[in-house]
């Protein structure tokens, strides 16, 4: 199967500071592959230098076969990304927000009305598409942001962890939302939530202090730690 | 293309904000008003022509932009603050499609202001028997544009450096030093010594004064001062571009 994404021994640091160390993996096209690791694993840093928020200290990073350091741009265009944090316009509203990202991406306007209608439909966001993004409260904020990283149809979708601060219905609905992607999207996910990953992934990678310490599907991390379940997985390797 | 799309986000962030009519229109408004009946208030003989409309109308055009400088910094800077940035940082946008979508609209916004201050000034000129010349006021216009392009990049400049809270403190400076330093408040022709100095080596007493004679029809006296608030508004609005986009890659490292 294709690959999205082929890293060879990624490193970043930060002055005296190795965010990631010398990591290698690839995620196959059509995937949902999980990082998973404690707070200050480099799982965001990794995200940063995949999304081109970051640059890579040294190593090799490819996309979709394209080169991270010499074909930037191009890869910008293939890819989008729901940070950590709720990024959204505040005076603008739903429908706004989603129609100035389609457009940023290169989508004409009729061909962005188009697919907003669409995002709006499949998020659910319906009720407040005409109210400002500053007026909504932050599960309503959220799922906006992430629905902003979908709309312009990306081959590669980063979420970092996406999830957080949503309540179980609207984690739930998210889930699904996510699952449909399957096959067509590539998405890298970053979360806490076990059972999140667990649902979710194809391949899991746990990420401690920088180093991939394991890595493959949900069933492997269990044979590999002798575990019942991935929390229990993920804390051996953790540990 | 880009930055017509950021454009477009910008000025609806900017014309939702009710705090921009206020202090962009409501308040460079109520100074030309007040200072219209402070002028009232002299009496004749003390031969102070400073707040007559015609001279009080630039000015207070002037004045007003600083008050877009404001926003400019507050927007940079409160964009700068959030991750949304970052989404747009992630996405195929380059520092000049940010440079020139922060740019845009806030000229579009500075020239609606020159415009609606200049029809305020029309206005207490029929009442007060001043009848200013058209081709003059849309002259002044022109030659203020540096100045709006001058404070635009001062916005720039202290957003990309600074954060929301602390980007009023370093703008209200400005917005004193530049109507008072150049000559809104005060009769700086008038004034020698160091001071008298300092007015002229500053931008804004240029801009102002520009402005005044370009209202004036004094076509002959406004090369120089229109030439130095030129060179001004040029070489800040490239310092501020080339810091935004440092800030930009100094972000990314």
């Amino acid at each position: 199967m294709a690959q999205a994404i082929v890293i060879k021994n990624l490193r970043k640091e930060y002055g005296s500071k190795v965010a990631v160390k010398d990591i290698s993996l690839r995620v196959e096209e059509g995937k949902i592959f999980s990082l998973l690791g404690v707070n200050g694993a480099g799982k965001t840093t990794t995200i940063r230098v995949l999304t081109g928020l970051s640059r890579p200290t040294d190593g090799e990073v490819r996309i979709f076969d394209k080169d991270l350091k010499s074909e930037l741009q191009e890869i910008k265009k293939l890819c989008n990304l729901s940070p950590q944090e709720t990024a959204i316009a505040p005076n603008l509203t739903v429908k706004e927000n989603l129609e100035f990202i389609a457009e940023i991406y290169g989508f004409s306007r009729s061909k962005a009305i188009e697919k907003v209608r669409q995002i709006i439909e499949d998020f659910s966001l319906q009720e407040v598409e005409d109210n400002k993004a500053k007026t909504l409260s932050g599960g309503w904020q959220r799922r906006l942001s992430i629905a902003m990283a979908l709309v312009t149809e990306p081959k590669l979708l980063f979420l970092d962890e996406p999830t957080l601060g949503l309540d179980v219905l609207a984690r739930r609905e998210l889930w699904r939302s996510i699952e449909k992607l399957k096959g067509r999207v590539t998405i890298v996910l970053t979360t806490h939530y076990m059972e999140e990953a667990e649902s979710l992934s194809d391949s899991i990678a746990v990420m401690v202090k920088g180093e991939i310490k394991a890595q493959g599907s949900v069933e492997e991390l269990k044979l590999q730690t002798g575990k019942d379940n991935l929390e229990d997985a993920f804390i051996a390797i953790a540990e | 293309m880009r930055s017509v799309i950021f454009c477009r986000r910008t000025i609806k962030e900017l014309l939702r904000d009710p705090l921009n009519y206020i202090f962009c229109l409501g308040f460079p408004l109520v100074m030309l008003v007040i200072m219209t009946i402070v002028d009232r208030s002299i009496p004749k003989e003390a031969g102070m022509v400073l707040f007559h409309i015609q001279s009080l109308a630039p000015g207070i055009a002037l004045f007003g932009l600083t008050f877009v400088m404001l926003f400019t910094c507050l927007q940079v800077s409160k964009d700068r603050a959030g991750a949304f940035l970052m989404r747009l940082y992630a996405s195929p946008m380059q520092a000049i499609d940010f440079i020139s979508g922060y740019t845009m609209p806030l000229m579009i916004i500075s020239i609606l202001q020159i415009a609606i201050a200049f029809v305020a000034s029309i206005m207490i000129g029929r009442a007060t028997g001043y009848v200013f010349q058209p081709v003059n006021v849309l002259l002044c216009i022109l030659v203020l544009l540096p100045s709006a392009l001058m404070f635009i990049a001062f916005g720039m400049f202290f957003g990309t450096l600074l954060n929301d809270k602390a980007a009023p403190g370093i703008c209200s400076i400005i917005i004193s030093a530049a109507s008072m330093l150049g000559g809104v408040w005060m009769d700086v022709d008038a004034i020698g010594g160091t001071f008298g100095k300092v007015c002229r080596a500053l931008p804004f007493y240029h801009g102002v004064n520009a402005a005044r004679l370009a209202l004036q029809g004094r076509y002959d006296d406004l090369g120089k001062p229109l030439l130095i608030i030129l060179i001004y508004a040029i070489t800040i609005y490239f310092v501020s571009a080339i810091l935004f986009k440092w800030k930009m890659q100094s972000d990314l490292k």
